[in-house]
């Protein structure tokens, strides 16, 4: 097809200027701006914002997930009594795969996305920086709430958020680890040496490695199932 | 010889009955009855307060504040607001200002030295001598027969200082703004005068007095073509958006205007918009009545000045808007309308003028 010249005639030329004239009024008395004052200003964020993310110690079963699904390479596992997670912010992409693949929450995501690091050496953020949330100084006294129906309408309060999201725990499906095809077990005690909580033991019967497994010790982090080399472990689900 | 002057001050003097128990207060003080005689001595008022150097200071402080503004709130921003955030950021030019008196004015090597300093202090010659023949009721400087016609042949010398501080610059940016400033000068400078002189027709007069005594039905009402020719006339003449090629930020980073900071930016940033004051007075003398108004009795003589004053500002300030619904013509684009179009409903303009005055009387 060919493209020709676009002609107009005087009319619809004069509609034409009438037409952005009448809309340049009309934003100029009423605009449908959709902007925020941010810092005095805060926009209402869901509660599923992927923020700043902090650690609940307790609930944490030292299973990994979070470091091994870091896309970013952002999670590094500290030692303290347990391995707990610590967080590069330098690297981290905000993701929040490792908040979505902890199956005990104990990394919860908060509204908070204006932090500021003083070097690169401080936005390695250590475990026992998590647990806390960082010092806030809030500016805002307006929240202002985006509302479709149809149009976008902003909506503004007089109230102050809470950037602190409170995560309740899921119920979560309990897990231990077993022999689920022991036929392939080497006897390299690999699972015995990973495990964090000592639940598995090495026994000699008949002149066989065979590994034990405390069920009641087992937390279900599924470390082992990761080291075993020859798929003899695997998670099973807890019985009553 | 002291006396004869004061004697000339006093008998011309603008009478305001709000502010006359002072003024009868500080005629009787020694030295600064000289000052207060002068200051309210007409053509000295017209020219230094309303509607001449005060009027631009209030129409710059205002037209900045006013363009940014609205521009925001068509494109859905907010604008200046961080200075005097009660008042959101209503102090902003006046802050600009300052900034601009404060920071160092930098003369380049290549440019043309005593030519690029003079030449933006030269360019208000043009500009503030047409407020001499500009009268607001009693206030006038000089009273003249051909007063719109002086009018227009000042403001056809604006582009010429601009031209010159283009040349001054010697830079390429402010040479292909300098060429786009001459090339809309010839595209609208035609049908402006055409227009204008359409008007003069119509009132058979130059005379503003004339003019506005003529108009007991607004001369937009008369002759709306003149109107629309000399509307688009003003939005050429002083760069608003839609033919705003001289100065172009985005491509030619302000035209002509590109070497210059500090003071001297200052002062050539605001040409365009005294440029638009003097033509809106010109555009409220010969379309919308002039000074003619109900009288406010507590404001005595001050009250036509006042009239013109605000009819002025309104249309600057509905012209502003013109900069947040259109986007830049071409020069090319700019020329055509100006030589076809443009010129075309001038003459038109003129016709209806002619007809009206020789058939309808």
């Amino acid at each position: 097809m060919k493209v020709e010249k676009v002609e107009f005639d005087a009319l619809s030329r004069i509609i034409g200027h009438l037409n952005a004239i009448s809309v340049g009024v009309k934003q100029a008395i009423k605009p449908e701006r959709i902007t925020t004052e941010y810092p005095r200003e805060r926009r209402k964020l869901p509660d599923n914002f992927r923020g700043l993310i902090l650690f609940e110690k307790d609930r944490c079963i030292s299973c990994f997930r979070c470091a091994f699904i870091c896309p970013a390479n952002a999670i590094q596992m500290e030692l303290y009594d347990n391995y707990y997670p610590s967080i590069d912010y330098s690297k981290c992409i905000f993701c929040h795969f490792c908040v979505d693949s902890c199956p005990t929450t104990a990394l919860k995501q908060t509204k908070i996305h204006d932090v500021a690091f003083k070097d690169l050496d401080e936005m390695v953020v250590h475990t026992d920086e998590m647990i806390n949330p960082p010092e806030l100084l809030r500016e805002d006294k307006i929240t202002v709430e985006y509302k479709i129906n149809g149009k976008l309408v902003l909506e503004r309060k007089r109230e102050v958020e809470d950037l602190i999201v409170d995560v309740i725990p899921v119920k979560r499906i309990e897990y231990h680890s077993a022999c689920v095809n022991p036929q392939n077990c080497l006897g390299d005690a690999l699972c015995a040496l990973i495990c964090p909580t000592n639940a598995i033991t090495v026994v000699e019967e008949e002149g066989r490695r065979i590994m034990k497994i405390d069920t009641a010790k087992c937390t279900g982090c599924g470390l082992c199932v990761r080291e075993c080399p020859t798929k003899t472990l695997g998670l099973v689900r807890r019985e009553g | 010889m002291l006396d004869a002057i004061f004697e000339m001050f006093k008998g011309n003097m603008v009478y305001i009955p709000l502010i006359q128990p002072i003024v009868n207060a500080l005629m009787k003080i020694p030295i600064v009855n000289y000052i207060v005689a002068l200051i309210l001595w007409k053509p000295f008022f017209a020219v230094a307060i309303l509607p001449g150097l005060g009027g631009i200071m209030i129409v710059l402080l205002l037209m900045v504040y006013w363009e940014r503004k609205l521009t925001a709130r068509v494109q859905w921003r907010v604008g200046p607001l961080e200075v005097c955030r009660p008042l959101r950021g209503l102090i902003q030019p006046l802050a600009d200002g300052l900034r601009y008196f404060f920071q160092e004015v930098i003369v380049h090597v290549e440019a043309h030295r005593p030519y690029y300093v003079q030449l933006p202090i030269l360019t208000f010659i043009p500009v503030l001598l047409p407020i001499l023949f500009i009268p607001a009721g009693e206030i006038v400087a000089v009273r003249s027969q051909y007063a719109i016609q002086i009018i227009v042949a000042l403001i056809a010398l604006i582009p010429i200082t601009i031209i010159a501080i283009g040349w001054a610059s010697n830079n390429r940016f402010a040479y292909i703004g300098t060429v786009r400033e001459a090339m809309m000068y010839f595209a609208y400078e035609i049908p402006f005068v055409i227009a204008v002189l359409a008007m003069i027709l119509m009132y058979g007069s130059g005379d503003p007095y004339v003019i506005v005594e003529k108009q007991t039905v607004p001369g937009i009402v008369m002759n709306p073509i003149a109107f629309l020719v000399f509307f688009i006339a003003t939005l050429m003449a002083t760069s608003r958006l839609p033919f705003e090629i001289p100065e172009a930020d985005q491509e030619i980073a302000f035209g002509p205007f590109v070497e210059y900071s500090g003071i001297l930016f200052g002062i050539v940033m605001t040409l365009a918009y005294e440029k638009l004051y003097i033509m809106c007075l010109l555009m409220t003398i010969l379309f919308f009545g002039g000074w003619s108004g109900f009288a406010i009795p507590l404001l005595g003589d001050l009250t036509p000045a006042i009239w013109l004053f605000v009819k002025a500002v309104v249309i600057m300030l509905i012209i502003a808007l013109s900069r947040s619904i259109y986007p830049r013509f071409r020069l090319d684009q700019a020329l055509r309308l100006g030589w076809t179009s443009m010129l075309g409903i001038s003459l038109f303009s003129l016709a209806i003028a002619v007809v009206k005055v020789w058939w309808l009387g």
